[in-house]
């Protein structure tokens, strides 16, 4: 499976469109966000650190639905059915997909926090940063099997619009492009139980001096499986016709 | 070790009503080169995909070596080449085979087959920049590359140009010297003649003939009269005796025998029929008889 993680990344290396798109969008909206006129004093800090983790967590789950969703094309061209010639299981390759995947959502974030500390002069101790920087790479794992479960039912002209609904919707309602107090109370009500909620305000917690809530916890589990069982459900359809991939 | 190297029993596959394969069976010994030849929609890609365990069948039961196809291929002794197989157009050709040879538990040295599959030369050029018969041939080193006892070639040479079908057909002879099995489906007539020990012939997703190609081409006895004859009864040029069937052709009539020495007696008899030649059928004739036979019940 080492070989075939090794060939993803080297096939990411080779299409840097899809990181460039997952770190300079969130790159260019923190910049522009925190550097409004009128935000001065107190209040420019707080939104330098709180947008630091939206838009570090927003890249993450942009690049993790965005690639792993990916798994569509190589369904489409054959690619599935070629791996299926080898003794890589289909279990492998999505374990390896998911893996390659996860590599990708480290850009964003670690991009983005640079980008605080050398920026925006954010400030946080080390056990923040030390605690901030996995919670925003490990706990963006659902969107991976998300982006898997998509890639493995949609259709190769479905995936993408599907996509960015989810991802733009899930985004804005669940409070990574303006917090959930600035939205209107029934919206900011759904915001609250969304995965994407649950998971950047781990990290607004840690980075506000406090520590990730059980309910933020327990949401995110709770999409986790979820998710899982959505991508488990894709994989074992796909896996059964070979035929139609 | 006295498996079969396959053993297909009952292997049936129904899409909605249409049954793709019906109650198939069929036996390769080892060393074997068997052709499956068959026109379009016979039934050989979906006996090859659930050869290889791509498809689950409805009911029968695949062994490759007394094993099931995810073992085989598990343990390296399958190699397959499908048409439908894709290669990720991103990659390089070696970079593809490369990958393939690092997933099996052995293989051989990748130089040497991209060398003998003919891919070295364009081995650094991305597979997306590269003909179809090119993709074909990495196909080919894919499929090599765990040096597998049973080669699975789903019309290896599509897409490829004459040239590249002889070369192709060279390296598989080299192969099958040193005693692999080999399966391919094919459609060209020539290449099942030319390179197979043995012809199985596929129609509506049965076994209608198998045996080799001498074998096949006299399971379909009777030899062609063709002649010149304008106007021609063709209801009373098939009341002839030993006459068949009568196709025409513009002026030509074609009589297919059983039996040509009567037949062609009463013809020169009872017609002006002129400029006739007496053919033996080849392989093609074969096909099309027993492909048609049936198809019209």
């Amino acid at each position: 499976m080492r070989a075939y993680v090794r060939l993803e990344l080297r096939r990411l290396a080779r299409m840097p469109g899809l990181l460039i798109f997952a770190v300079l969008m969130p790159l260019l909206s923190y910049l522009l966000f925190t550097n409004l006129h009128g935000l001065t004093g107190q209040d420019r800090d707080v939104a330098a650190t709180y947008t630091m983790v939206s838009m570090a967590g927003y890249g993450a789950i942009g690049a993790l639905l965005n690639y792993a969703s990916g798994v569509v094309v190589d369904r489409s061209i054959g690619w599935m059915r070629q791996l299926r010639l080898t003794p890589l299981s289909p279990v492998r390759v999505v374990v390896g997909k998911g893996l390659a995947a996860m590599v990708t959502a480290i850009v964003p974030v670690v991009a983005l926090c640079v980008a605080g500390v050398l920026v925006n002069d954010v400030r946080l101790g080390p056990v923040q940063w030390l605690a901030i920087v996995p919670l925003l790479w490990f706990g963006a794992l659902p969107f991976a099997l998300l982006g898997l479960g998509m890639g493995y039912l949609a259709t190769a002209q479905t995936v993408q619009p599907l996509n960015l609904l989810v991802y733009l919707g899930m985004s804005v309602v669940g409070g990574l492009w303006l917090p959930l107090d600035a939205l209107p109370g029934w919206v900011a009500a759904v915001g609250r139980w969304l995965p994407t909620h649950a998971y950047a305000d781990m990290s607004w917690q840690v980075a506000f001096g406090g520590s990730p809530t059980v309910t933020d916890l327990l949401t995110l589990a709770g999409w986790m499986v979820a998710f899982t069982g959505l991508a488990v459900v894709g994989f074992r359809r796909s896996v059964r016709s070979t035929a139609s991939l | 070790m006295t498996n079969a190297a396959v053993q297909l029993t009952g292997l049936t596959k129904r899409f909605g009503a249409l049954t793709a394969v019906d109650g198939l069976d069929l036996t390769i010994r080892r060393g074997e080169v068997v052709a499956l030849l068959g026109p379009n929609g016979a039934g050989k890609s979906t006996t090859i995909d659930m050869l290889l365990g791509l498809q689950r069948p409805d009911a029968g039961t695949v062994l490759l070596d007394g094993q099931s196809p995810a073992k085989a291929i598990a343990k390296g002794t399958v190699g397959a080449l499908l048409q439908s197989g894709g290669l990720l157009p991103d990659l390089t050709a070696g970079e593809t085979v490369r990958l393939t040879a690092a997933l099996q538990q052995r293989s051989r040295p990748v130089r040497d087959v991209l060398d003998r599959a003919g891919v070295t030369e364009f081995a650094n050029q991305r597979v997306g920049g590269l003909s179809g018969g090119q993709q074909q041939r990495i196909r080919f080193a894919m499929a090599l590359v765990a040096d597998p006892e049973l080669l699975v070639l789903d019309e290896p040479t599509t897409g490829m140009d004459v040239e590249t079908r002889r070369g192709f057909w060279t390296t598989m002879r080299q192969e099958t010297a040193q005693g692999r099995t080999v399966l391919f489906a094919t459609h060209y007539l020539d290449e099942a003649d030319a390179y197979a020990d043995r012809i199985v012939l596929l129609r509506a997703g049965q076994v209608i003939a198998d045996g080799t190609a001498a074998q096949i081409k006299a399971a379909v006895t009777g030899r062609t009269i063709r002649a010149t004859l304008p106007g021609a009864d063709l209801v009373g040029l098939a009341a002839l005796p030993g006459v068949d069937r009568v196709e025409t052709r513009g002026d030509v009539v074609m009589l297919h025998c059983d039996d040509s020495d009567t037949a062609l007696r009463s013809l020169l008899s009872s017609t002006d029929a002129h400029d006739v030649e007496v053919t033996a059928r080849n392989l093609e004739d074969a096909f099309i008889a027993l492909t048609a036979a049936g198809s019209s019940k």
